[in-house]
């Protein structure tokens, strides 16, 4: 009974002293950022970093996903005689959900695993420290700059993922599924609706911070040598990936739910 | 009745354990204005771990660390910015910041303008015996010991009163290695500077230091002025400065 009781108490305790701790690690971080000294520089140098380099990759899933969504709800469609649905399901399935949703999975991958494994790189080879002695806080040279730059930049990479995916779809639509052009584009814009593009952007501005919590922190505390910010890489990919689903089913029952 | 100055760093009792291993047991050590004292001892013996106790880096268990009479513990905000604007670290691994060319290293906590921040930046670089070309360089594109060197610059730039230096010569050719240990010795002959230094090179403690502390199982076992160094009889020493590996001193899996 009691190694029952202590086989389920070990976990549970270690994950609520995780979620303690890095609540803790967030607020901190968003105290720190509100007041000065700010630094701009860094700012934009992440921007730059985090939205400018992964336009490519964001771009080339959302083609691809909005191809093949359109294709699958043709074959769908076809069986109740509803393969007109193609451009409007297409545009609110990329905008309300497939657009944020991959482009935040794609920007998680390449950008919360470069900041864990470079903040993790800097704590073991003692330049976090180094930083602390030269009366620098690290929340607001490395940690508020990215959060900040996540944040601002993940909306724009977003709608050039749902315009991407729109234009997916309708390249497939008209090349190969023998839809009309202007057709296809007006009635995506007559169901292309404001509220779904702004809970696609609020998605991503929330994606955004966590894919830089997640990087800053798991690199923050990054253990020892090559192992540790390795794991510590790995942990910031994966636990962003299920913060970007959890919080994206979160906002879509909120927004679409009622 | 004549009082001692006040030491400019004190430690007394301060332990520190990290999960089972009690790194520190108990530091008594004392540091006067001006002194350069080295500190010895064999690796993982927690010199290291002091110096950023001190630095208020790692917090400590029990004990007190005083720097010019104010205790360390409780610093907090401006107080604590001040107390480490008073000291330069050169960390062991120099911890250069790689995304930075080497003199925004040097210069990061330096006030002013671009141009004179540079200024200052090359002419440290100059007294660690480095030209004014490596200044544009990333760290990364420097050897092992020219990244000391950068490091080293960075530590002494804003000429604080305390210096840390932690192996300031491993890994330097015997000549750089004179040429540092020249510098860290004008530091504290001219500029009055207070020095702690841990290093493993004897030739190193002969030149910079005034006085000379053994680490050894968490604690201070012998301390003494320089001259006294080769007179002394703690065993621990003898073996330390012989280099011997017969003696009190066992390493893990080496038998005799
Ligand atoms: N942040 C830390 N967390 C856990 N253990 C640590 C930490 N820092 C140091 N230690 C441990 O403390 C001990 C002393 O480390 P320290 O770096 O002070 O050694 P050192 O005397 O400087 O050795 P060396 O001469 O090899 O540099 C080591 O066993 C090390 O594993
Ligand atoms: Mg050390």
């Amino acid at each position: 009974m009691i190694g029952v009781l202590v086989a389920i108490g070990v976990p549970v305790l270690a994950a609520l002293a995780s979620i303690g701790r890095l609540t803790r690690f967030a607020i901190r971080a968003l105290t720190r950022m509100a007041q000065p000294p700010w630094y701009p520089a860094q700012v934009a140098q992440q921007m730059l970093s985090i939205g400018w380099l992964s336009l490519p990759v964001v771009g080339l899933t959302a083609i691809f996903t909005g191809s093949a969504l359109a294709q699958q709800i043709f074959i769908g469609g076809s069986r109740f005689n509803a393969a007109s649905t193609v451009p409007a399901v297409t545009v609110i399935g990329v905008v309300r959900e497939l657009g944020p949703v991959l482009g935040g999975l794609m920007v998680a991958g390449r950008v919360a695993s470069a900041m864990a494994a470079e903040l993790g790189t800097m704590r073991v080879t003692e330049q976090i420290d180094a930083l602390v002695t030269l009366r620098t806080d690290p929340f607001r040279w490395l940690v508020g700059p990215r959060i900040l730059a996540a944040v601002l930049v993940m909306p724009f990479l977003v709608l050039v993922s749902n315009a991407l995916g729109v234009m997916g779809g309708w390249l497939l639509a008209t090349q190969r599924l023998g839809f009309n052009s202007a057709q296809y584009l007006a009635t995506t814009a007559r169901y292309l609706e404001w509220d779904d593009v702004i809970s696609s952007l609020v998605k991503a501005a929330v994606f955004g911070f966590f894919i830089a919590l997640m990087g800053c922190y798991h690199g923050y505390h990054s253990g020892g040598g090559a192992a540790g910010v390795g794991k510590a890489t790995t942990n910031a990919v994966v636990s962003s990936f299920i913060l970007i689903l959890l919080s994206n089913l979160i906002i879509t029952v909120i927004v679409f739910g009622s | 009745m004549t009082s001692a100055p006040t030491p400019r760093i004190e430690l007394a009792g301060v332990t520190k354990r990290f999960g089972s291993r009690q790194v520190l047991a108990g530091i008594d050590l004392a540091v006067a204005p001006g002194e350069s004292l080295v500190i010895i001892g064999g690796s993982g013996t927690g010199k290291s771990v002091m110096l950023k106790c001190i630095l208020g880096l790692i917090p400590i268990d029990a004990g007190s660390i005083r720097v010019d009479g104010q205790e360390v513990a409780g610093l907090k905000g401006a107080a604590l910015d001040a107390h480490r604007t008073r000291i330069g670290m050169l960390f062991q691994g120099g911890a250069l910041f790689d995304s930075l060319p080497v003199w925004r290293n040097i210069s990061f906590a330096l006030p002013g303008s671009a141009a004179e921040r540079k200024a200052a930046a090359i002419d440290n670089l100059a007294r660690v015996g480095l030209g004014p070309e490596v200044a544009d360089l990333k760290p990364a594109e420097l050897s092992g010991g020219m990244q000391k060197r950068v490091a080293l610059a960075r530590a002494i730039a804003a000429r604080p009163p305390i210096i840390f230096f932690d192996e300031p010569t491993a890994g330097l050719d015997p000549i750089t290695a004179a040429v540092i240990n020249n510098l860290i010795r004008t530091l504290v002959t001219d500029l009055k500077i207070t020095a702690l230094t841990i290093t493993h090179d004897m030739a190193s403690v002969r030149h910079i230091a005034d006085r000379v502390a053994m680490l050894h199982g968490g604690k201070i076992i012998w301390q003494g002025p320089l001259a006294s160094l080769d007179g002394c009889d703690n065993a621990h020493v003898r073996q330390f400065i012989t280099g011997s590996a017969e003696g009190p001193i066992q390493m893990p899996g080496a038998r005799a």
